[in-house]
């Protein structure tokens, strides 16, 4: 399992990302695509520095896969300008970008170790050494003995991890995950979880879109929410922690009769408010208020054994910011089907 | 282009190293030579052994013995063995394939020979009645196959005495003829035969002509054509004048058609199986279309090797190899070259258009009818390869290619003009279809859900 894949001897000298780690990894610049009358996306800015792990969040449809496809110069921009890599379009830099896609698959027919060499061959790598990356590979995702077998005897989850591997095989400078967890098992996840962030370890910068928040929320550095075309969030974890803090702490009573007892709360300063939970209670922090000092206190007041800041969670700003559209749309959704239909 | 190339290898591998294709490439000459080989056979042996007799009713009085005299089974059976052999030498069949065949000749006489009818002649008197002959006709009819064993009445010929007499306008008189419904056909136009045969030396010898002679004076010269070639003059065989370039343009065909429909399955596949995206992570649709279509160029240019190669041994394993000109074989590959990047452009295009096989039928129809054209040309052309047709066809896209190789290895030499310019302009359309085909294809292959129709297909070629 702790294989070690050995880096790869650069035929020609890659620059590493520290050379431009001053330089956005890539740049768009007032992007804007449209399928039909459907405008996929809208007027878009986005600047991705390097070394950064970047989440791509929305709901379905909202142009997540439509940006990253414009990224990778599979589909062109109606407007505006993209920069990847320093280059003006991902074509010119392809054998430094790791990509998989969404609509991902393998060739049925062939083996898994052609298909891995073939893959690691189309993006640029030599053949010395290539079979052993792969095998090294195929031992740590746990599939070396299915080297030999054909891509159609894999599982869903067992072929989607040959893809992750097809994507990060020739050690990219930019690995773009367009729905990495989807289909995967808890333990596949938390696999890839780890080989994901074994990538960021190694400096590269990672772009991936989920609808899984809680593995958006492990991985991420910045954060990026479009909708319905839209940018609506962008920015680094830490401030959107900072800027969606709900100011509260949450203390859970040793004693399981404390909770129901909201005694040791009163005239608390820096509290401006408690909402007792199942377990204890959430203290409301005034503004001018120190969430330590406020810890402190409450630890003083009653032994927990579970304290802590409240962090908001990123489903609820996801649903915050995309909800309040949403339910407009169903509420639409409904009048135009005359009778309340279950939009 | 090395990413193209790597393409191309694996279109290639994953095309030919298949049972599947391995097995098409073998079984088809396989099966050919089969057939020419059996055939003959197969000919003579097809329907059951005649028994039966004829009646004549002869109002002449001469002609019932001649007729007697032919329906002799020495005679019949000469006469039968006699038509087996022109059978199989009027047979379009290879060369080797009727070779194979003549060693049989001694099996097919005798084959011939068993299925020589047993053919009586009964002379009936003048004063006979058609009506009760017919009636023995009409049952033998009716009973059919329950007849064996028994002599049924086959025939009724009745000859009339006018037969043998001219009238005024120096017209001779015929002969009613009946048959059994059932009756084989080639026995029967036998027995009509050597009755108006019977008929016309009993005139001969009522004009008191010799009619051995006359017979001889009145046979027409039969002659084979002899093709004048560098090497000397050369008996040829009509048949091998249509049948060369016949193979030679079948060969591009089959070579064009097999690798176009490999392209448009394995164009699927990866749609459908989802490789595509995959893909193009790492190459653009471009090098993508271009790498597929140069792997599976090369599974046709194998192929036409192959079989050309097998054609031409054997053609010099016969001491016939000069009917095929080397500058001929040349052309057959710089048109091949023509005819698959235009076809192969057509199926990538659709292949990348749909999302399984079944969608891309609607779409293949017109093109299908479009590409049988050359097949329905091939007489036509070869009768008449300068006329204004064929030159017109000749110049037409998609079938330009295969219209130029049947004219080239014809008999008639072509313009020398319209070799030059045919393959310029076949460039040029190969141009306009790669461009064409890289529109739809760069379009299509991300294109996932209603299957596009030929209006669909055009816009996508103005966009972008």
């Amino acid at each position: 399992m702790l294989t070690t894949i050995e880096p790869i001897t650069p035929s020609t000298p890659k620059s590493t990302h520290r050379e431009h780690a001053l330089q956005p990894v890539i740049e768009l610049r007032g992007v804007a695509k449209a399928f039909g009358p459907k405008r996929a996306v809208n007027n878009l800015e986005l600047s991705i520095p390097a070394g950064s792990v970047y989440g791509f969040i929305g709901p379905n449809g909202a142009g997540k896969t439509t940006t990253i496809r414009m990224i990778m110069s599979i589909i062109f921009p109606d407007s505006g300008t993209i920069s990847v890599l320093g280059k003006a379009s991902a074509v010119e830099s392809k054998d430094r970008i790791g990509y998989l896609p969404e609509e991902r698959g393998v060739y049925r027919k062939m083996r898994v170790g052609a298909f891995l060499n073939y893959m690691g061959r189309l993006k640029g790598l030599d053949s010395a050494g290539l079979e052993r990356r792969v095998r090294q590979w195929l031992e740590r995702v746990s599939l070396l003995d299915c080297y030999r077998k054909k891509c159609e005897e894999l599982s869903k989850g067992m072929q989607q991890k040959v893809q992750f591997i097809a994507s990060v095989l020739h050690e990219p400078d930019l690995v773009i995950l367009d729905e990495p967890f989807s289909g995967l098992d808890p333990v596949n996840r938390r696999l890839l979880r780890g080989l994901i962030d074994e990538q960021r370890a190694k400096g590269r910068t990672i772009i991936f879109s989920t609808h899984a928040m809680f593995e958006a929320e492990q991985l991420c550095t910045h954060l990026f929410m479009i909708h319905q075309g839209n940018k609506v969030l962008d920015m680094p974890m830490a401030e959107v922690w900072r800027t969606y803090d709900p100011r509260a702490v949450i203390v859970e009573p040793m004693d399981a009769n404390g909770a129901s007892d909201d005694r040791p709360w009163g005239n608390f300063p820096g509290v401006c408010g408690v909402t007792p939970t199942a377990n204890g209670v959430e203290l409301h922090l005034a503004n001018d208020a120190d969430p330590g000092a406020v810890m402190a206190e409450a630890a003083r007041r009653a032994p927990a054994r579970r304290l802590e800041l409240k962090r908001a969670n990123l489903e609820d700003i996801f649903i915050n910011l995309v909800g309040g559209d949403a339910a407009a749309l169903n509420i639409e959704n409904e009048r135009s089907a005359g009778s309340g239909g279950d939009a | 282009m090395k990413k193209t190339l790597r393409i191309a290898g694996r279109e290639f591998a994953a095309t030919v190293f298949t049972k599947a294709f391995l097995l098409g490439l073998v079984l088809p000459p396989v099966m050919m030579l089969c057939v020419f080989a059996l055939l003959p056979i197969l000919m003579n042996a097809a329907s059951p052994k005649v028994k039966g007799h004829v009646s004549v009713i002869d109002r002449t009085g001469v002609v019932a013995p001649k007729i007697l005299d032919a329906f002799t089974p020495e005679k019949l059976a000469a006469r039968m063995a006699e038509k087996a052999k022109k059978v199989m030498e009027e047979l379009p069949a290879p060369q080797a394939a009727k070779d194979m065949a003549k060693t049989n000749t001694g099996m097919i006489a005798k084959a011939a020979e068993a299925k020589a009818p047993s053919l009586t002649v009964q002379s009936l008197p003048v004063t006979s009645d058609p009506e009760k002959v017919k009636d023995e006709i009409r049952r033998t009819g009716d009973k059919a196959k329950n007849a064996e064993g028994d002599d049924p009445c086959l025939a009724l010929a009745v000859i009339p005495a006018e037969s043998l007499k001219a009238d005024k306008d120096g017209v001779f008189g015929s002969f009613d003829f009946f048959v059994a419904p059932k009756l084989d056909v080639e026995v029967q136009s036998d027995i009509q035969r050597q009755i108006g045969r019977a008929i016309v030396d009993a005139r001969i010898e009522t004009n008191g002509m010799d009619v051995a002679k006359v017979r001889a004076i009145t046979d027409a010269p039969k002659v084979e054509a002899k093709s004048v070639t560098s090497s000397g003059d050369k008996n040829i065989n009509d048949a091998v004048k249509i049948l060369v370039p016949g193979a030679f343009m079948f060969l591009l065909w089959i070579a064009t058609f097999a690798c176009g429909q490999q392209l448009l399955t394995s164009t699927i596949e990866e749609k459908s199986s989802r490789v595509m995206e995959v893909l193009l992570s790492a190459v653009s649709p471009m090098e993508l279309l271009t790498g597929k279509i140069l792997g599976q160029m090369a599974v046709g240019l194998m192929m036409m090797f192959l079989y050309s190669g097998a054609g031409l041994a054997a053609l010099v394993f016969k001491n016939m190899g000069d009917i095929v000109a080397l500058t001929n074989l040349l052309y057959l590959f710089v048109y091949f070259v023509i005819a698959f990047f235009m076809i192969a452009s057509l199926m990538a295009a659709i292949g990348s258009a749909v999302s399984d096989i079944r969608e891309a039928q609607s779409l293949l129809g017109p093109i299908m009818i479009v590409l049988v054209i050359p097949m329905m040309l091939w007489l036509p052309i070869l009768r008449n390869p300068n006329s204004m047709f064929s030159q017109v066809v000749s110049f037409l896209p998609p079938i330009s290619p295969f219209v130029m190789v049947l004219r080239i290895s014809g008999s008639e030499p072509v313009p020398a003009w319209q070799i030059p310019a045919t393959i310029v302009l076949g460039f040029v359309y190969v141009g306009v279809a790669l461009w064409a085909a890289s529109k739809v294809f760069r379009i299509g292959v991300l294109m996932y859900g209603k299957p596009p129709n030929f209006r669909t297909l055009l816009r996508w070629i103005r966009m972008a």
